[in-house]
């Protein structure tokens, strides 16, 4: 008896805790439930119904009908001279504005983390570039670079330049994209510096301290303690600052206008003209999958560099 | 255990996203119906009749009428006043889409079957978008008299058809500053002037230097301003796919650039300046732009922002052997809604705003209407702080009209890559042979 009574017991104990296991978990379901919904409507399913259109030809009206192109959109894609231009600029920028705004945010992280006078009204100052509407900035600094009569030029050439640069509307790539690189650094390494401030103020104290009596220099100091510190916050910035520079699109459309003539086309640019200008749905969904891709690689590659310095 | 509640959990969450991708599917199948009753546009009409008669019978009848501006564009409300006046049935709503994306915004919204009988069209890509995608009903056997259009219905037929009315149409003109010629001792323009004719006045009025140099004329921005005195002489258009005939046209405008006699194109592209800017702070004595500054031009001289007081207007340029008065067009528009229910009642609106009623309450507005009469010209010319002048009377009728962007249904790929050459050779990123071959080998490949 005693034999066939127990396995009973027992199933009946493991039932009431997967019922209640059940309904804890639909408790906690049921708490994202409003969050997922919408991201699952309003982000998940279009861009699931994004990689589809990659496969597809579609002018955008419900008149004409959709047609299957296989792989015809990437075949085109990289036949396309405007699509590999893109690409170069895009991946340009990111390369140089990347390390650049990195080293930038991070030498007025570590100058306002010192005990300075007005310290908090520095950071202030710095992180308001961040804050600002990028229209009225990309105003200001057209006209601070306004190639005939903006102060900046006015400047150089009481400096003595002669051929003075005519920034966005050079025809030398270098200093076209330079204007455009110059602007995202100056808008962006306020938001992080604040990151690294946070990080910078996580460092233990003491092991400055250690460094200290082992007789570190102040470089010595930096690169053995604060850098291996910083290696968390580092990796987060990175990541962050090279999504947002392959995603670039306001900042090009703003100061340039993807000139002159074209040289700074970046692909989120290509990628409307070719959605809304030519309606081409599918060419522009088939661009949108190459930038995924890309970036996605871009990212695991640095979740690999990551873990394998953590090792 | 755990396992097995995790995989029913996540089971339940991928049944609520196939739920919702059906709900869009659902979607998917309610907006594919719209071309089925356009292919049978037979049935599509019978409805429309019987719709049309209960109407005649006094009932209610809506429409929205997509525009853009409404707070800034002065003949919508006159244009709707009047018509409901005599069609007392009628209300006639309108929806402000914004004008800066306005043909974007409105191929959303149709796409997405928004509630839209009237629509405006802002221009010819725009409506080479809208025809492609089988929006627009077709006009052409609404009875309407296309001579009186002076040619922009035939420029914008396709295959026979034409699916808008044009009730605005604005031609190029030269605005100048009489102030500054008689400053500099120097005649007025004429309404029969070559391209040449102009250059040389250009730069016989240009003086001074730094913040008060007079330029002899401006040229915006706009690809248009300068390189479509390409098109004037009626052998060549913007979709040919061949654009060498532009070398010439390029040559003179970079050289009046060069010497100073126009302000420089990067410059009034980084700072987007805006033309009217140029012309009322008198840095200009001559500026080629569009009829439609002119209401513009009147209302600020007489706010007193426009310190050009003293002005007038002649006939745009011309190259050599050809009429005086040939010059750039655009056109805006009405069109009816394929999609829409109430087919008569939209099509009756259309008619009157793009007809000749129409035309007479726009142009009291001061806007051009598509339709010039000799009333409507007279209209115009009575403005308030319209130029006394009867040149500039003159240079409001036009001899031959060529569209700034021809009907062409890859209109708006051709025109993005016109746009950047046009950039690169104005900024010197290419030269005008590479900006050339740059159009040439661009828009052959787009027209295959």
């Amino acid at each position: 008896m005693q034999t066939t009574q127990r396995p009973a017991a027992s199933e009946a104990v493991v039932r009431s805790r997967k019922k209640r296991e059940l309904v804890k978990n639909l408790v906690a379901y049921s708490f994202i439930a409003p969050n997922f919904v919408g991201f699952a409507v309003f982000t998940l399913v279009p861009m699931v119904m994004a990689v589809a259109l990659a496969f597809l030809s579609w002018d955008g009206s419900n008149n004409n009908p959709i047609t299957f192109a296989g792989f015809q959109n990437f075949i085109d894609l990289f036949q396309d001279p405007k699509f590999t231009q893109a690409l170069v600029n895009t991946v340009a920028y990111a390369v140089i504005t990347v390390p650049l705004t990195m080293a930038a945010s991070l030498g007025l992280a570590i100058l306002l983390n010192q005990k300075i006078h007005a310290r908090n009204f520095f950071r202030t100052m710095m992180f308001f570039p961040y804050v600002a509407s990028m229209v009225a900035v990309t105003a200001v600094w057209n006209m601070l670079f306004n190639p005939s009569m903006g102060p900046v030029n006015m400047i150089l050439s009481g400096l003595g330049v002669e051929n003075l640069p005519r920034w966005s509307a050079d025809p030398n790539w270098f200093i076209c994209m330079g204007t455009v690189i110059l602007f995202s650094i100056w808008k962006f390494m306020g938001y992080y510096m604040i990151i690294y401030l946070a990080g910078l103020q996580g460092v233990n104290p003491d092991l400055y301290e250690a460094a200290a009596l082992d007789g570190a220099n102040p470089w010595q100091k930096f690169w053995y303690v604060t850098m291996p510190q910083l290696r968390p916050t580092t990796f987060f910035v990175t990541v962050m600052l090279t999504i947002q520079c392959f995603k670039v699109y306001d900042i090009f459309l703003m100061i340039t206008n993807f000139g002159p003539g074209g040289k700074t086309r970046v692909l989120v640019g290509n990628i409307y003209e070719a959605a809304f200008t030519s309606r081409n749905f599918g060419y522009a969904s088939a661009m949108a999958m190459v930038l995924f891709i890309l970036v996605l690689i871009v990212t695991l590659i640095q979740f690999r560099g990551e873990s394998s310095m953590k090792e | 255990m755990k396992k097995m509640l995790k995989r029913t959990l996540s089971l339940m969450l991928a049944l609520l996203m196939v739920a919702g991708l059906a709900a869009c599917g659902n979607n998917a199948e309610q907006t594919s119906n719209p071309p089925a009753a356009n292919s049978q546009p037979a049935e599509n009409n019978n409805n429309n009749n019987n719709n049309d008669n209960q109407q005649s019978a006094g009932e209610e009848v809506t429409l929205k009428w997509a525009v853009w501006d409404i707070n800034l564009t002065t003949y919508y409300q006159p244009l709707i006043d009047a018509y409901v006046a005599d069609h007392p049935n009628v209300k006639i709503e309108m929806v402000d889409l914004g004008s800066s994306d306005y043909q974007n915004a409105l191929i959303t919204q149709l796409t997405g079957n928004a509630d839209l009988d009237v629509v405006c069209v802002k221009d010819i890509p725009g409506y080479a978008n809208l025809v492609k995608g089988g929006y627009l009903s077709d006009l052409s056997g609404a009875g309407i008299d296309s001579s009186l259009y002076g040619g922009t219905i035939e420029q914008i037929t396709v295959d026979g058809k034409f699916y808008a009315l044009p009730f605005r149409s604005d031609h190029w003109v030269v605005y100048y500053n009489k102030a500054l010629f008689d400053a500099a001792g120097v005649d007025y323009p004429t309404n029969d002037m070559t391209i040449a004719e102009y250059d040389a006045l250009a730069r016989q009025v240009t003086s001074g230097t730094g913040a008060g140099k007079v330029y002899g004329s401006h040229f915006h921005t706009w690809r248009s301003a300068p390189s479509l005195f390409a098109v004037l002489d009626g052998q060549h258009t913007v979709v040919d796919g061949s654009y060498d005939f532009m070398k010439s046209t390029y040559e003179w405008v970079l050289a009046e650039q060069n010497d100073g006699i126009c302000q420089d194109y990067g410059t009034l592209k980084a700072t987007q300046t805006h033309y009217s800017g140029v012309f009322f702070n008198q840095q200009c004595a001559m500026m080629n732009m569009g009829s439609w500054f002119i209401p513009t031009q009147i209302e600020k001289v007489k706010s007193g922002e426009s310190l050009a007081t003293n002005w007038g207007i002649v006939k745009y340029p011309h190259p050599e052997g050809v009429a005086a008065g040939t010059t750039l067009g655009t056109i805006t528009s009405v069109a009816v809604n394929a999609a829409s229910a109430k087919q008569d009642a939209a099509l009756d609106f259309v008619k009157f705003v793009g007809g000749e009623q129409g035309a007479e309450i726009i142009a009291k507005t001061g806007t051009f209407p598509a339709i010039k009469s000799d009333a409507v010209l007279d209209e115009l010319a009575k403005m308030d702080g319209f130029p006394t002048d009867e040149a500039s009377k003159e240079a409001l009728s036009t001899t031959q009209v060529y569209l700034e962007m021809p009907m062409h249904d890859k209109a708006a790929d051709i025109e993005g890559v016109l746009n950047e050459a046009h950039d690169g050779i104005m900024t010197g990123a290419m030269t005008i042979d590479e900006g050339i071959q740059k159009m040439n080998n661009e828009v052959s490949a787009l027209l295959g």
